[in-house]
């Protein structure tokens, strides 16, 4: 179930270091950063600098928006007012599926995905979708399960 | 041992009440705290030549109050800092006195914490009507994923997955907690509840419930740090400055969630730094305090700084080892899930008064030291308060610890 979100009540203001970001999600593509000497990718894009080899030369990797649960909160007390009619809400790290380094680093991002708490599992894949906002400059990335897994794990008390 | 171990004191502590709201801004807080401390030490204004402070970008400076309160300076600072800068805080002052910058400095957190700005942003009234979300907020705030309980909970869920622990062992903290706090005057919340209590209350952000969170509040706090030479001769008994680490992070940080596991925190780094400049063991610690902004923090840290080992501290919590009177008794005032938020400072202060053995209780006798020892009577100082380690959070990969010891250790 898609959780709704009141876009009129948040705005996003990209900076130098994210403008190219947000503009690939216009076109419904999930960039991560990835340095130009060394190769390593990161998240969030607003990090102008690569955590393994400190070169600023920060280009972009376009991933295939897939990944695996890796952890999740359900929020059922909003803060920010866009999401006052969007509780409860579950907010996931994912852990992307073409981001994997040898050395075994990995590149994780955050995202919405449901209202409805027993489709999540920690395990299982998903899969980055887009959202309007109703502002022609932001479109919002969203997560949603895409399969299953044969080992999950979830929060049950 | 460290070079500088046992060399430095903490002879004075004050804070405000905690209060929600205030109708107070935060200089008037400030210099209430700081005379407080002053006070306590038995050190005038003239006596005071060093002042830092710690921020959020939401409150007032140590030039500010140090004019309201007519003091000449030789040394202020202000710091943006979350949890675990006043251990960080004090370290500074160590080495500013030893090079000779300031002699007796006082540090303070002054911050309209419930009514003015909020931890995650919420304003006073509730949720944030219209949202702003630059820099880093560009990757959270669009997801609604903004405050500590919602940021936390990611590395807690992950901990309960990864070691089998369940939100059982939150609750032993949060009993333990609130059960000190029902010892001391001073705390928001008094009255104790019950591992079910803490199973029954409303979730905030799974896997935490309400009794797993911080109170909010309106509070300033202050401690003042000078050398032994000087600390003998005021008026209580030195609290000895054994050893720490401050600020300490961990590896990887470019993004915190996608550090390989999410709950190794960054005490991890630095607990042998500080038990080998203390030149102690875990054995040697009577007490400790250990930041609760949730009853995970404290839970993790445990096992960060060796009082357990990796997926541990779910079973070494268990039975109320964390109270007063069990094996190792943690935030004896009540802590942040009890007491108030003072940001970090209140553990500080309320192991400096256990170590003077002077918890300010329903004792008497306590301003002479004299206690009862009765829980049923309101005392909570404990019998044998000679070394404490104080485990402090910014977040996952930001932490401090500061190891103290009374003049009879």
């Amino acid at each position: 179930m898609a959780v709704t979100i009141d876009y009129t009540k948040l705005r996003i203001v990209p900076d130098p270091d994210t403008r190219e970001w947000w503009e690939a999600t216009r076109r419904h593509k999930y960039l991560v950063r990835r340095c130009n000497r060394c190769g390593h990718k990161w998240f969030p894009p607003n990090i102008p600098a690569c955590g393994k080899c400190a070169s600023m030369d920060a280009g972009w990797f376009e991933t295939a928006g897939t990944g695996v649960i890796h952890s999740y909160v359900v929020v059922t007390q909003p803060i920010v007012g866009a999401f006052v009619g969007a509780v409860p809400y579950v907010v996931a790290i994912i852990e992307l599926d073409d981001c994997k380094e040898d050395d075994g680093t990995v590149t994780r991002v955050a995202g919405v995905m449901t209202n409805d708490e027993s489709e999540v599992a920690i395990g299982l894949p998903c899969k980055v979708v887009f959202e309007e906002t109703g502002n022609p400059n932001i479109v919002m990335p969203r997560w949603q399960i895409s399969g299953s897994a044969e080992k999950t794990w979830r929060f049950t008390e | 041992m460290g070079a500088l171990t046992d060399k430095y004191c903490i002879v004075g502590v004050g804070e405000t009440p905690h209060m929600r709201p205030s109708n107070r801004t935060t200089l008037s807080m400030a210099c209430e705290a700081v005379s407080k401390a002053m006070e306590d030490a038995g050190l005038k204004p003239s006596d005071i030549d060093g002042m830092t402070s710690y921020q959020a970008a939401d409150s007032t400076s140590s030039a500010h109050v140090a004019t309201a309160l007519g003091m000449r300076l030789n040394y202020c600072l202000d710091i943006l800092g979350g949890g675990s800068s006043t251990e960080a805080l004090v370290a500074h002052a160590i080495g500013l006195i030893e090079a000779g910058y300031a002699k007796t400095i006082v540090c303070f957190r002054s911050m309209n914490g419930r009514s003015g700005r909020r931890m995650g942003g919420q304003v006073p009234g509730g949720p944030i009507p219209v949202a702003t979300a630059e820099g880093d907020n560009q990757f959270n705030m669009g997801w609604g994923w903004t405050t500590p309980a919602q940021r936390f909970g990611m590395s807690a869920m992950r901990y309960l997955h990864d070691t089998g622990c369940t939100t059982r062992a939150f609750a032993e903290i949060a009993v333990a907690h609130r059960y000190h706090a029902s010892l001391n005057p001073k705390a928001i919340h008094r009255s104790p509840i019950t591992i079910e209590d803490h199973q029954r209350s409303r979730w905030v952000a799974k896997p935490f419930r309400l009794l797993d969170c911080c109170q909010e509040t309106d509070v300033a706090a202050a401690i003042i740090v000078t050398s032994r030479e000087r600390a003998f001769d005021l008026r209580h008994p030195p609290v000895f400055i054994m050893g720490g680490y401050a600020r300490m992070m961990t590896e990887n940080p470019q993004w915190n969630y996608s550090r390989p596991v999410l709950h190794y925190v960054a005490g991890n780094y630095g607990w042998k730094r500080a038990f080998g400049m203390a030149g102690i063991s875990h054995s040697d610690v009577d007490f400790i305090s250990c930041y609760d902004a949730f009853t995970f923090t404290t839970l993790i840290q445990l096992e960060a700084n060796g009082f357990c080992g990796p997926g541990e501290a779910g079973d070494f919590v268990k039975g109320g080892r964390l109270k007063i009177d069990h094996e190792l008794p943690s935030n004896l005032s009540g802590g942040h899930l009890s007491e108030g938020y003072t940001h970090g400072v209140q553990m500080v202060i309320e192991n400096v008064r256990q170590l003077r053995h002077r918890a300010d209780d329903a004792c008497p006798g306590w301003r002479e030291g004299r206690h009862t020892y009765d829980r049923s009577k309101g005392c909570r100082q404990l019998r044998k308060a000679r070394i404490c380690c104080g485990m402090a959070w910014g977040w996952e990969n930001m932490a401090s610890c500061l190891i103290l010891r009374g003049i009879a250790a």
